[in-house]
């Protein structure tokens, strides 16, 4: 019953195999990798198992074109694949087996779902006969992922496998990306082909149209808010950087004069030490940045989706203020936010025709009223974490220390909490694409094979994993993938003994019941020798630069664990479910 | 709380229906009816969805997930006042011997409903209508002895000129008729 939907282009296909061979018929592994090939893709995170055993033996005849990485555990084939996506843009590619294979994935899925990260999973499934009969291995994968994918869809025979694989890369990276789950049943990967091999990259689906090109009166309505407002403010998400558009932003920017927050995902997209940029948004984010949300008489929203950590209640979020907001997905649209001017389209797209109709503008008056809550803040929170009078290193001096001596050049791969947001916080991000963190989900455990992934796809960038010890035990398995693929990552390992952003809010919301939050910890450093990794314990204030640049120094993958200050909490804090109004900072 | 009238356009393919009641199961969105068929273009079927909900705003944020769905070309949501919309019920009447005769022609003429299939013992009524006309029938033929009763779910066309098929992007459609 399935409609062909697809729209083929004539465009000639350019077989990296000699094409004679191609005229044979391909067996239905053969294709996928073919297809693979085709689709420019370079590397695969995978596992092998039962049901994906045809795929991997066709491979076997492929590593010369695909490079394939062998991890520790199916997640860290997600989150990799997270990280890659992140850095290049391009979809992350993660091939396991049936069963736990696929399962284990699924909170890589969810995470890039949340994130709009593009990655194709292509996942073994067992023979179509034993659909249904509780085959060894046999999971719903299809049922399971539904809700956290963009698109699935279950291959089971070997023609299909050309035009899907092209369909699936597609949906991944175009519009608002997400993760597409591509389910190939064994006998699928095993039957020949009953055509000959051609594959045409997808570039349309009839059902699927998402806008690019803004509307026009859309933009002349933003335009005119624009240029109206007094009081201005932008807020940047991770559109912006998806959408490769900081040049576009920078060039707005520098036009109209308007004071820039960015969102957790949205770090980046502008250099920090820019004048206009005022510091980022959220529970964690910069005081002037969230308490100006309510002082402004304008916000727009570009690439962003009005998260509840960055509005906390949303009902008194911004109620003075009108509201542009510019983004891919017209979900998104009044979902959190009621926006007076919504414009749908791709933020390049959009700044590109907006450019031309706001008018030059200097808002140095309005910019410097943020500076008053800069200087509170700079007094009650940046002075004192970063000169500290604590005997311990406390996470902020480490965080910035690193940041001056890469030059705020590095991508940071921040695993998920308090040392996240000290990352946000304290490093100056100078380059683009430079923050993969586990955003919308909060996945402890993201930063290890995020890393990894991000420092397989750019390999010219210095990629560091800053890792809480809580969360460096959900995935350290995959140590042993760094060491196998010699991936020159620098992990650093903040560790506080302590599951430290439940602990703080255990302290200040919860009287201080420390309610299994307390770790025992392993000898980190003895556990990466174990894999083969080199590192060392940084526990005094003045070890810290040198171990730093033993760690920025080395060749090969390293992993530095600094001991820190066991309750240090983050501030500036929007507690749950306040206004942005209510933040504390102390 | 009002009644809403979802209409879904999408392709004809293995899982949709659970992909589109997922989003409905997410926001605690309970089903009232749904029927679905495939429409007079191949491939295209149409959902029929009908729920109650005390926000408007919550259906069209329900309505713009959907579309969000690759498979899906078009979704509707419709006010009760904005549709003309019918249900089908079969009601299956024993009638043993003994028992109080069913008046046929009264049925017809009052109910609008139709004897579509006799045995010995019992009677298939098809009775089609609002899902009130619907109830007041079942009311009026209950003390016969109801066996088996099962009412369709809603169908629905919109009231304006355009056929909704007419907004769904172009395509190469191959018709039925």
């Amino acid at each position: 019953m399935n409609t062909t939907v697809i729209e083929l282009t004539a465009e000639k296909p350019q077989p990296a195999v000699p094409s004679a061979k191609l005229l044979k018929p391909l067996t239905g592994a053969e294709a996928l990798m073919q297809a693979l090939v085709e689709e420019g893709v370079e590397t695969i995170f995978g596992y092998p198992g039962g049901a994906i055993m045809p795929v991997y033996d066709a491979l076997y005849d492929y590593q010369d074109r695909l490079n394939h990485i062998l991890v520790r555990h199916e997640q860290g084939a997600a989150h990799a694949a997270e990280g890659y996506a992140r850095v290049t843009g391009r979809a992350g590619v993660c091939l396991v087996t049936s069963g736990p294979g696929a399962t284990n994935l699924v909170t890589g899925i969810a995470d890039a779902l949340i994130d709009s990260t593009p990655m194709v999973c292509l996942v073994g499934q067992v023979a179509m006969k034993l659909l249904g009969t509780d085959a060894f291995q046999e999971t719903d994968v299809i049922g399971v992922t539904m809700p956290i994918t963009k698109w699935n869809y279950q291959i089971t025979s070997a023609d299909e496998i050309p035009e899907i694989i092209a369909k699936a890369f597609y949906l991944a990276q175009s519009g608002r990306p997400g993760p597409v789950v591509i389910d190939i049943t064994k006998n699928a990967q095993v039957e020949l082909m009953t055509k000959s091999f051609h594959y045409k990259k997808c570039e349309r689906v009839s059902t699927y149209r998402p806008r690019l090109i803004p509307k026009q009166d859309q933009v002349e309505k933003a335009a005119e808010l624009i240029n109206k407002a007094k009081k201005p403010y932008m807020l940047v998400g991770h559109g912006v950087l998806i959408s490769k558009a900081e040049k576009e932003l920078l060039a707005f920017v520098e036009k109209t004069g308007i004071p820039v927050a960015t969102t957790l995902l949205g770090q980046s997209a502008l250099s920090d030490d820019h004048p206009l940029y005022t510091g980022w948004l959220g529970m964690h984010g910069n005081y002037g940045s969230n308490v100006m949300t309510n002082q402004c008489d304008l916000l727009i929203g570009i690439g962003m989706r009005f998260d509840d950590r960055v509005t906390g209640n949303a009902e008194l979020f911004a109620r003075q203020a009108k509201v542009v907001h510019i983004e891919i997905d017209p979900a998104e649209i009044d979902k959190v936010i009621k926006a007076d001017a919504p414009v749908i389209g791709d933020v390049k797209e959009v700044l590109n025709r907006l450019m031309p109709l706001v008018n030059e503008n200097d808002h140095t008056a309005w910019r410097n009223e943020f500076r008053k809550y800069d200087d509170i803040e700079e007094e009650k929170v940046t002075q004192p974490a970063l000169a500290p009078t604590t005997e311990k290193i406390k996470m902020a001096e480490a965080i910035n220390l690193l940041s001056k001596k890469t030059n705020g050049e590095a991508v940071m791969v921040a695993d998920v909490g308090q040392h996240q947001m000290m990352t946000s916080a304290y490093y100056e991000f100078k380059k683009p694409h430079s923050l993969v963190t586990s955003g919308g989900l909060g996945t402890m455990g993201f930063a290890l094979p995020a890393a990894f992934g991000a420092k397989v796809g750019d390999p010219s960038r210095e990629v560091i994993a800053i890792i809480g010890d809580g969360c460096f035990q959900m995935t350290l398995q995959e140590l042993g993938t760094i060491a196998q693929n010699k991936l020159p990552v620098k992990i650093i390992i903040l560790n506080n003994n302590y599951l430290g952003m439940v602990r703080q809010w255990q302290q200040l919301f919860f009287e201080r019941r420390y309610s299994f939050v307390e770790l025992q910890n392993p000898d980190f450093i003895t556990i990466a020798k174990g894999f083969g990794i080199v590192g060392h314990t940084c526990a005094k204030r003045e070890d810290l630069s040198a171990s730093l640049d033993t760690l920025l120094a080395s060749e090969t993958p390293y992993l530095l664990e600094i001991i820190v200050e066991q309750e240090e909490n983050v501030f500036p804090m929007v507690p749950a479910g306040t206004s942005v109004a209510d933040i504390r900072l102390e | 709380m009002n009644t809403y009238t979802i209409c879904i356009f999408t392709e004809n393919t293995i899982g949709l229906l659970n992909r589109i009641t997922i989003i409905f199961t997410r926001r605690r969105i309970n089903i009232e009816s749904l029927t679905v068929s495939e429409t007079e273009r191949m491939g295209v079927s149409r959902f029929t969805i009908v729920i109650k909900h005390d926000s408007r705003e919550a259906v069209e944020k329900l309505v713009r997930q959907i579309r969000k769905i690759i498979e899906v070309m078009a979704v509707f949501g419709y006010l009760n006042d904005e549709i003309v919309s019918n249900e089908i019920a079969l009601f299956k009447i024993a009638t043993p011997l003994g028992s109080k005769p069913l008046d046929i022609e009264y049925i017809n003429k009052n109910f609008n409903a139709w004897v579509v299939y006799w045995q010995l013992d019992y009677v298939v009524i098809e009775k089609t209508g609002s899902e009130k006309q619907i109830f007041e029938f079942f009311s009026y033929i209950k003390p016969h002895g109801i066996l088996e009763f099962v009412r369709s779910g809603r169908v629905a066309v919109g009231k304006t000129e355009k056929g909704l098929v007419e907004y769904l992007p172009e395509y190469e459609w191959e018709y039925y008729l």
